[in-house]
This record gives C-alpha cells, sequence and structure tokens, in this order.
C-alpha cells in the first residue's frame, strides 16, 4: 500500500519535474552567460500564465497554441528589459544586478495586478486522462510534460549546433576572447537574456497546464524559490542542467512526502520543503557546479 | 596634534549619527502624532545599519538575513510567554528575551556562516536564501515553537506588567529599545571602521584575493562581520516585531522582503558608509509613508520603476554620492 | 549614457520638493462628522480581501449617508466619513498607519487590517489611545484571550465553519460515516479544522484521514494520493483561495470521487466556478454571508430584533458602485459592512462617540442586518452570527441551509468527476 502510494507520487514527481525543468532553463542560461541572477524569475512565470489563462478564457485558444505566442512576449519582454536596464548593469556588483531584477519583476507584478485586479483565476480544460492504477494522470500533465522536453530539446539542439549557440558558448567561456574573434558580445548578453525571459514565460504556460488555477498576480514569489533550487542542482550556469534538476526536484517534492508522512507529528510538505533547501545547501557546499557534468 | 586628540577626532563621524537619533526621538516624543511614525523610521534605520555591517563592509548580499531578526523574535516570544509563569519575574523577562534573540541568532549565524562563507558572489547569495526558506519551513514542519501556529504573548505580556505598562512597552519602549539598537549598530559600524577590521573588509571587498594573498584573514574578518550583524538583526527582531507587536507567526517573520527592503536602504543611503543606512531608512520610510497615505493602492506601482532609477543611476547612494562632493573639505569628516 | 549630473539633482530636488508641498497635513478638528479610520490592505498579499472590504466599507458609508441620513447624536444627524490608508498587508506600516488615523485624521473608531494577524498587529496602538477597533477580518479566536479591551468582532469564528456541514449530511445520509480533513497550515484553517473534528466525533462520524498542508503550496498530488485511499465519504478542507481551487483540480485530476466536498474560503466565491467551470458542480462551502441570503427587516421582525442597513440588493449594487466595477461582492464586504452598521448602531443607542460608551453600547447590542443577526460576548468575540452552506449547481451558487435561509435542496451525492466532465 504505502509501496503503491510512493510509485504513484514518484510518477507524479516526475512528471511536475519536466515542467519544473524547463521553467527554471531561462534562470540557468541568464546566470550562466550573464552572471546575473535574476530575481524576478518568477514575475515571468506569471506572465506566462496569465498569457495562458487569457488566451483560453477570451479567445479559446488552447495552451498549446499559446505556447508559441508566450514565448514570442517573453522574448519582446526579455530584449527590453535588457536595453532599458540591464545593459548597464553587466559588470556591476551583483548587488547591483540583484536589485534590478527585483524591481523589474515587481514592477511587472504591480502593473499585472493594476490591470487584471488580483482575483485569483484560472482555466478549464479538460481532454481527458490516463488511469495507471497507482494514480491517474490528466492529459493535460502529459502535454506539459511532453512540452517541457520538447523545449528541453531544442534549446539543447540550438545551443550545440547553431550558429548563434556557439557565440553563446564562446561567450561564456571567454569574453575578451570572443570579442577579438569578432562576436558582438552585446548583442549575445542581449539575446542570451532574452531567450532566457522568453524560455521563462514559456514555462509558465506549461505550469498552467499542470495547475491550472490559482492563478494571480503574486503567485510567482514561490516559483522563484523553487527556481533556485533547482538551478542549483542542475548547475547554475547550464541551462540544461536545469532540467536535470528540475526532475530530480520534482521527483523528491513527491515523493519525500509519502516517507515524512509516516512520521508522527510532523508536517510533510513543509519539511519535504526544508529538505529541498538543506540539500541546496549542501550541493554549494560539495558541487556548486550542480550534479550533472554538462556544459 | 596629539595622539589623543587624533584618536578622539577619528570618532567624530558618530556625532550626526547620533545626534539624528537623537533628534528623532526627541521629535516623535514631543509631537503627539509623529510618535508610531517615528517608530517605523526607526525601525527602517537599524535595520539598515545592522545590515550594512555585513553587506555594506563586504559587499557579500546575504538573501536570507531576515532569518535572524525572525529567531530574534522567538527569542523573545519564547521567553515572555514562558516566563509569565514566574512570579515577580518584571523587566528580567525582556532582559532575557533579548538576551535569547541574540543567542539564537548568533547560533543560527555560526551554523549559517560555516556553510555559506565559502561561497561567493550568486552563491552566497543564493545559499541564504535556502537558509531563511529552509528554516522556516522547518520551524513549520516540526512544528517546533508551535510550527505555524505562531506564539501570541500578549496576555503573557499584561500578567507579567499589568495592563498600563504592558501596552506602554509596545507602544513606546519598544521603539525606544530600536532606536538604541539603530544607535548601537552605528557605533560598531564606525568602530570596524576605524579598526583593523574595517581594513580588512575595505581590501575584501575590493578584491578578495588579493587581500588574501596579502595575507589577510579574510575568513575570520568575514564571519566576525556576519555575527555580528546578525546579532543586530536578532535584537530588532526581538524588539520591534515581538515586544511591539506581542505576536509571532512564521510567515510573517521569515518574510524575504525584508531582507529586500534592507538591501535597498542600505544601497540607497550609501553601502559600507555609517551615515548612508540612516539617511536610506529615513528616505525609504518617508517615501512609503507618503504614498500609502496618498496614493493608497499604487506604492508598489511607483517604488518599482524608482527603484530601478536608483539602482540604475546612483549606485553609490545618497551618502556616497555627498562623500564624492564633500569628502576632502573640513566637514567631510562628519560624513563617513 | 551618462546623465548630467545637473539634471540629475535638479530631478532629485523636485522630487523631494513634490513630496513636501503635497505632505498630508492633519484635518481641522471639529465634531461635524463621525470619522471611522482602516488600515486597509489594498495591495501586497492580502490585497484581494481587502480590496472586498474596502468595498463592502465604503457601500455601507455611503448607505448611512444617503439613506440613513447619517448618524444620529444628540437629535441631529451627523454625517460619517471614511478614511482610510494601504498598509501593503504589512505589520510595520500598520501601527504607524492607525496612529496617524488617530492623531491626525481624529478618528471616533477604528477598522482593523485584514487578517488575524496584521489584526494583532495594531491592536496595542487601541488600546493605547481607548479607541474602539473593529474586527472585521480577523477569524481566530485567540485574538480574544489576550485582554485586549477594545476589540469588537463581526467576523465568526473558524470553529464553526464546518459544523453546520456536518449536522446537514448527517440528517441526510446516516450510512455516510468516513470523513477526510485536509486544511492548510495556517491559524484560521486549523481552528477550523479542530472544530469540525470535535463536531464530527460528536455526531458519531470516523476520521479516516487528518493532514494539513503549508500556506502556498503549489501542489497537493501527494496528499491527495493518500487521501483517495482511504475512501472518504465526506472530504472537508481549505484555507484561503488558490489552494481551494487547487484542491478541487486536483481531485479531479486524481480522480476521486466522494459523497460531499466542502471548502473553507474559496468555493464560495464567484472566480472559483470560473476557474474550475464543471469541476465545480455539487461543490459546497460554508460562508458567512452571500448574495443570495435572505435576511429583511421581516425576519429581524419575527426574531425580535432591530434591523438596519440596506437590504441584500442594496448592498450589491452600493458595492459596485463604491468599487466602480462590476464585482460581486463575497463575505469579506459583507462583514465590513457589517462592522460599519454595527458601529453606528452602538454610537446611536450610545448617543455619544465616547468611545468607552460606544465600546459599552456594541457589548448590549443585538440587531440583524443584510449580513445576519449580530451579536458579540463580553471579550468582543461574535456569538450571534450563523453560518451558511452554499452549493453550486448548474453554475450558480444556491444556499442550502440552513433551512431557514436556504434557496435550494442540496444536491447529494455529489455528481462524480467523470459525470461532471461528461456533462459539456
Amino acid at each position: 500500500m504505502l509501496g503503491e502510494q510512493l510509485l504513484g507520487n514518484l510518477i507524479q514527481g516526475l512528471v511536475l519535474g519536466c515542467v519544473y525543468g524547463a521553467a527554471t532553463m531561462g534562470l540557468s542560461l541568464i546566470f550562466g552567460v550573464l552572471r546575473v541572477v535574476n530575481v524576478g524569475h518568477g514575475a515571468f512565470i506569471m506572465v506566462g500564465a496569465f498569457t495562458a489563462l487569457l488566451l483560453f478564457n477570451v479567445f479559446g485558444i488552447n495552451p498549446i497554441l499559446a505556447a508559441p505566442v508566450a514565448l514570442l512576449i517573453g522574448l519582446g519582454l526579455g530584449f527590453a528589459v535588457y536595453y532599458l536596464v540591464m545593459q548597464r548593469l553587466v559588470q556591476a556588483p551583483e548587488l547591483a544586478s540583484l536589485l534590478a531584477t527585483f524591481g523589474v519583476g515587481l514592477l511587472l507584478e504591480e502593473t499585472v495586478k493594476q490591470v487584471f485586479g488580483s482575483e485569483f483565476r484560472g482555466y478549464y480544460w479538460s481532454v481527458g486522462q490516463l488511469d495507471l492504477g497507482v494514480t491517474v494522470l490528466p492529459m493535460t500533465k502529459l502535454y506539459a510534460c511532453a512540452g517541457s522536453v520538447l523545449v528541453a530539446v531544442l534549446l539543447y539542439i540550438w545551443h550545440r549546433k547553431t550558429r548563434a549557440g556557439r557565440a553563446l558558448r564562446s561567450v561564456v567561456e571567454d569574453a575578451e576572447g570572443a570579442r577579438v574573434c569578432g562576436v558582438n558580445v552585446n548583442w549575445v548578453y542581449a539575446m542570451s537574456f532574452a531567450i532566457g525571459i522568453g524560455l521563462t514565460v514559456l514555462g509558465g504556460v506549461l505550469l498552467t497546464m499542470f495547475i491550472p488555477v490559482g492563478i494571480n498576480p503574486y503567485m510567482g514569489g514561490v516559483y522563484t524559490l523553487k527556481a533556485f533550487v533547482i538551478a542549483v542542482l542542475g548547475g547554475l550556469a547550464s541551462p540544461y542542467g536545469a532540467f536535470f534538476g528540475g526532475l530530480i526536484f520534482g521527483i523528491i517534492e513527491n515523493g519525500s512526502y509519502t516517507l515524512l508522512a509516516t512520521i508522527e507529528g510532523v508536517e510533510p510538505f513543509a519539511l519535504a520543503r526544508a529538505l529541498s533547501f538543506i540539500m541546496l545547501l549542501v550541493i554549494l557546499l560539495i558541487r556548486p557546479t550542480g550534479l550533472f557534468k554538462t556544459k | 596634534m596629539s595622539p589623543s586628540r587624533t584618536r578622539l577626532e577619528r570618532y567624530y563621524a558618530l556625532l550626526p549619527v547620533l545626534g539624528a537619533y537623537l533628534v528623532l526621538f526627541l521629535i516623535g516624543n514631543g509631537q503627539p502624532d509623529m510618535w508610531q511614525l517615528v517608530a517605523m523610521l526607526a525601525f527602517y534605520c537599524a535595520l539598515g545599519q545592522a545590515f550594512n555591517l555585513f553587506l555594506g563592509m563586504t559587499g557579500y548580499v546575504d538573501f536570507g538575513y531576515v532569518a535572524f531578526a525572525g529567531v530574534g523574535t522567538y527569542g523573545m516570544a519564547i521567553s515572555i510567554s514562558h516566563l509569565s509563569a514566574v512570579e515577580g519575574i518584571g523587566g528580567w523577562a525582556i532582559a532575557i528575551g533579548l538576551l535569547l534573540g541574540a543567542t539564537m541568532a548568533t547560533l543560527l549565524s555560526l551554523a549559517v556562516g560555516a556553510v555559506a562563507l565559502r561561497l561567493r558572489g550568486a552563491y552566497f547569495a543564493i545559499a541564504t536564501i535556502g537558509v531563511n526558506e529552509g528554516f522556516r519551513y522547518f520551524v513549520e514542519g516540526a512544528r517546533i515553537w508551535n510550527g505555524s501556529d505562531g506564539i501570541i504573548f500578549s496576555r503573557d505580556l499584561r500578567l507579567i506588567f499589568g495592563r498600563e505598562t504592558a501596552t506602554a512597552l509596545s507602544t513606546f519602549w519598544a521603539d525606544v529599545l530600536v532606536l538604541l539598537i539603530a544607535a548601537l549598530a552605528g557605533v560598531v559600524t564606525l568602530l570596524f571602521m576605524r579598526n583593523k577590521i574595517g581594513y580588512a573588509l575595505t581590501a575584501l571587498r575590493a578584491d578578495e584575493d588579493a587581500a588574501k594573498v596579502m595575507g589577510i584573514n579574510v575568513t575570520k574578518y568575514k564571519i566576525m562581520a556576519f555575527i555580528t550583524s546578525a546579532v543586530f538583526a536578532g535584537l530588532l527582531g526581538a524588539t520591534a516585531w515581538a515586544l511591539k507587536l506581542t505576536y509571532v507567526y512564521p510567515p510573517d517573520v521569515f518574510e524575504i522582503h525584508y531582507t529586500v527592503e534592507a538591501i535597498v536602504i542600505v544601497m540607497l543611503g550609501g553601502a559600507g558608509t555609517l551615515l548612508g543606512p540612516l539617511v536610506g531608512g529615513l528616505v525609504y520610510g518617508l517615501s512609503k509613508y507618503w504614498l500609502a497615505v496618498t496614493l493608497p493602492g499604487f506604492q508598489l506601482l511607483i517604488f518599482a520603476p524608482l527603484l530601478l532609477v536608483i539602482v540604475v543611476l546612483f549606485p553609490e547612494g545618497l551618502v556616497g554620492v555627498l562623500k564624492k562632493k564633500i569628502g576632502n573639505r573640513p566637514l567631510g569628516k562628519f560624513i563617513v | 549614457m551618462r546623465l548630467n549630473p545637473v539634471r540629475k539633482w535638479l530631478g532629485v530636488i523636485s522630487l523631494v520638493a513634490g513630496m513636501v508641498l503635497t505632505w498630508p497635513v492633519p484635518a481641522g478638528a471639529a465634531l461635524e462628522k463621525v470619522v471611522i479610520g482602516h488600515a486597509a490592505c489594498l495591495s501586497g498579499k492580502y490585497a484581494k480581501a481587502g480590496e472586498q472590504s474596502f468595498g463592502g466599507i465604503q457601500a455601507a458609508v455611503n448607505w448611512v449617508n444617503e439613506s440613513h441620513g447619517g448618524v444620529s447624536i444628540g437629535g441631529k444627524k451627523i454625517p460619517l466619513e471614511y478614511k482610510y490608508y494601504d498598509t501593503e498587508s504589512k505589520k510595520e506600516s500598520v501601527t504607524s498607519l492607525l496612529e496617524r488615523l488617530i492623531t491626525t485624521d481624529k478618528v471616533n473608531a477604528l477598522l482593523a487590517p485584514y487578517s488575524s494577524g496584521l489584526t494583532l498587529a495594531g491592536a496595542p496602538v487601541a488600546e493605547k489611545y481607548g479607541i474602539v477597533y473593529l474586527d472585521h477580518g480577523g477569524a481566530s479566536d485567540k485574538i480574544f484571550t489576550q485582554g485586549f479591551e477594545y476589540v469588537v468582532q463581526t467576523i465568526g469564528p473558524g470553529s464553526k465553519y464546518h459544523t453546520g456541514t456536518l449536522d446537514l449530511v448527517k440528517a441526510i445520509d446516516p450510512e455516510a460515516t468516513k470523513v477526510a480533513l485536509a486544511y492548510e497550515d495556517s491559524e484560521f484553517a486549523r481552528s477550523v479544522m479542530d472544530g469540525a473534528k470535535e463536531h464530527a466525533q460528536k455526531l458519531g462520524f470516523d476520521i479516516v484521514f487528518q493532514r494539513t498542508y503549508p500556506t502556498g503550496v503549489t501542489d497537493l498530488t501527494p496528499l491527495l494520493s493518500a487521501l483517495k485511499a482511504t475512501k472518504p465519504d465526506i472530504v472537508l478542507g481549505g484555507g484561503h483561495f488558490e489552494d481551494g481551487q487547487l484542491f478541487n483540480r486536483q481531485m479531479a485530476d486524481l480522480d476521486i470521487d466522494a459523497k460531499a466536498l466542502s471548502l473553507i474560503a474559496a468555493a464560495t466565491l464567484p472566480a472559483f466556478y470560473e476557474a474550475l467551470g464543471p469541476l465545480a458542480e455539487g461543490v459546497m462551502g460554508p460562508s458567512h454571508w452571500e448574495d443570495g441570503v435572505t435576511f429583511s427587516p421581516d425576519r429581524a421582525n419575527q426574531a425580535g430584533l432591530p434591523w438596519i442597513g440596506p437590504s441584500q440588493d442594496e448592498f450589491v449594487s452600493l458595492f459596485k458602485a463604491a468599487l466602480g466595477k462590476d464585482v460581486i461582492p463575497d463575505y469579506h464586504a459583507a462583514e465590513a459592512g457589517a462592522a460599519v452598521l454595527a458601529l453606528v448602531m452602538g454610537i446611536e443607542n450610545a448617543d455619544s462617540v465616547d468611545s468607552d460608551k460606544v465600546h459599552k453600547a456594541l457589548g448590549d447590542l443585538t440587531f440583524m442586518s443584510f449580513y445576519g443577526s449580530w451579536d458579540v460576548d463580553e471579550t468582543g468575540k461574535q456569538i450571534g452570527h450563523p453560518m451558511v452552506n452554499v452549493q453550486w449547481q448548474n453554475g450558480n451558487r444556491l444556499i442550502v441551509a440552513p433551512a431557514a435561509a436556504k434557496t435550494g435542496d442540496i444536491l447529494y451525492p455529489m455528481p462524480t468527476f467523470a459525470e461532471k466532465t461528461a456533462k459539456e
């Protein structure tokens, strides 16, 4: 009985983890290239969630089609933020960029709140479910999972195989050297930031496919914190490391629940979260470059 | 100049700081409707001064700073709620509360420091976030100190002090303590700056590796600054949150936005300066108050772009800019 | 692009000058009006409930001035004024803003900020100045065991939220025995859970599952999987808004069917159905008040209670006008509005704005309004107000209990999720 539940939770955790991973890849990409921690990460996820919400409720467009729209919105936002704010701060101490990304996130949250109100919303999209015996998976979750994997694969291909990806990698390795070789470093920074934000907004859409309710302007904060743990797990600088980090995080978040719930008098969810942060600290101590050898 | 005169002169910079706090106290005490506003300003100044001891002097961003204030709050709460049964304990409950809060903050900072201070830059920042969040969920999850029920101890406070005094404690004396804490933090800041530790920290802030090569024991000084800063946060939590508001709920005291506020205050005023956090705290607190009163509901919408402007255009903060202009003139020795 | 330093400083100076010139100055003191002060939560984490409370208060104040003609004191009708500042849902701001309201705006009574925690934070200030402090959004029983002397509560205490639901099910289906409790781990929700558990055991129910989850949880799947395994007949739970929506949605995702599902806070709000669609069919929730309850002057007469305030419909339209949006008021709005009405009755009964007299009058007061009946005990805790049970049927909220207030019959057992999705 316990074993069944554990298995069920692990499966759910795996599916959720894919989505977490996809939503965090942007954070790692931005850090890897610009050495900037995007503290406003959650706000961009929120933008993606609202995109999916509005497209569905107002235009009847399902989230799968909303995803590319979200990506475009994210790209636009990313370029705007980079050229208006971040460009000046690339060489500044991390304090400045931390505060700046925080300010951007805050601005997004407040603007969305003023325009759309602070109500909690959701959308209802039901396309059947898959009964696995130990657990039940609605098809929407499976789509979210598949979408996340697809995004990760596409990012990998882009990063490894395209010219732009090569330019990016060269800048990461040695910005001065890349400049000397004729790479427009500022453009690479802008592009990386934009793609990072684009991925994050897209991640928001995927997330709503998993959890289509409770959408509101302040929903992002929780996800920012989770994203930090995931990004560290996968290696702060590695975008697809983040994907695997997400998988592990999802499995632990869900799987540990069943085990922790057997201990009397504790609140398993909160403890699982505490554990995830302890895990974060341990990883930072032992292997700050993350658990995976990807670069 | 005789040595003793130069020695004393080094501490002239304390005058504007202590003077400012005295003035704040007098204004608040003198005007009938200003005390709570002064209290709020004092809180922000104290927060800034305490945080500046670490962030300002080392340049490291401790994103989990509020956890120290949180445990400080618990220290006072535990002291009062448990000691209310003891006959005639009176003011000792508060003294013990302060001591307990400071001790808990020290212990936590030692634990955190042992792990996080080995890291640098963004890794350090993230590690400290992990501490704050992890600790909060641990308190809730393992149900220590009542878990998410928190501790409400207004009644215990009344039992110990009687209704009149208890109310006065919450609405006046707690804030006086906050002012004292802010002033003390200012004194300690200058002490740091004028002594070996200050030079070491300035060196490591500029270039940690170079400082190490020169033989400076960076780890020792980092830890000293870290713990000192944490202790002040603990004291602040014990007074401004516990004694003043008479309750503690984990999500209310382990709130990351306080850390962000502390960062903003320090940056706004000028990180690493003595006057900076004071100025930053005043400006921040007053702006918030003004916005809350004249444009309720819109504060954050105005605040966010302002923050961006400050970060981009005034990175050295108000006092930093002031220092650049007046630093070399005689008045400059008061602007530190 | 470096900004010319002169321009930089010009910008700073004009900003400061602007602030100084618009610095709010104290109001002229005169008792030509009765002023209620509110430390509101218009932004930050309680923004939604805070906005509703604000609308409810403004609606009630408008009613008092327009339909009631003002507050009757000493034979004259005095206008009621509403002053509010935004605390951003933060405790530091609460005390300074409350004091400003008391000393600068010279308010005659205070409305507490939303939530038990913030209500507690502001209580010492109210105590210090000896001003009536109306608690409209803090349901924690503990507020009233602290010895504060000026707090008066309008919202009902947490422990009573789910007792009515259990009574309802017991009456219809004596065979249903297994109850699952899954609440948010916050002070308020836990007091509901404890009250529900005690009542359930008294009625002979079997508690097969009892767990809590943290505030701000984003995925309830592990908890609900464990709940599913116990095969409960009735599921009671919830905490706030987003987790209520999550709860229902994830029960559907995991295909957990129960004969009855009742969620606090979230289920009775219109946004719930908008977010969940047909999955919300048959879901119930306890509420202090719903658009549709039938409290009226006649009912008051029958109960022998004085009546004050707008009718149900009037309140709804006043609310919409106050917010300037077409939003339906929920119970936060209603209870805040009712607090204002209670205050007005208190002042009129005391025939004065002196806080001690008004406070005493409120202690003796009992009345009925669109919000239902109202009565407080000697600590200020609300004891007169009944909960209603609301259920979604065909996209509408019907009040299914208590019998005296109902607008429809209960749909029991709740349709399975398969049935609900098949319907579309």
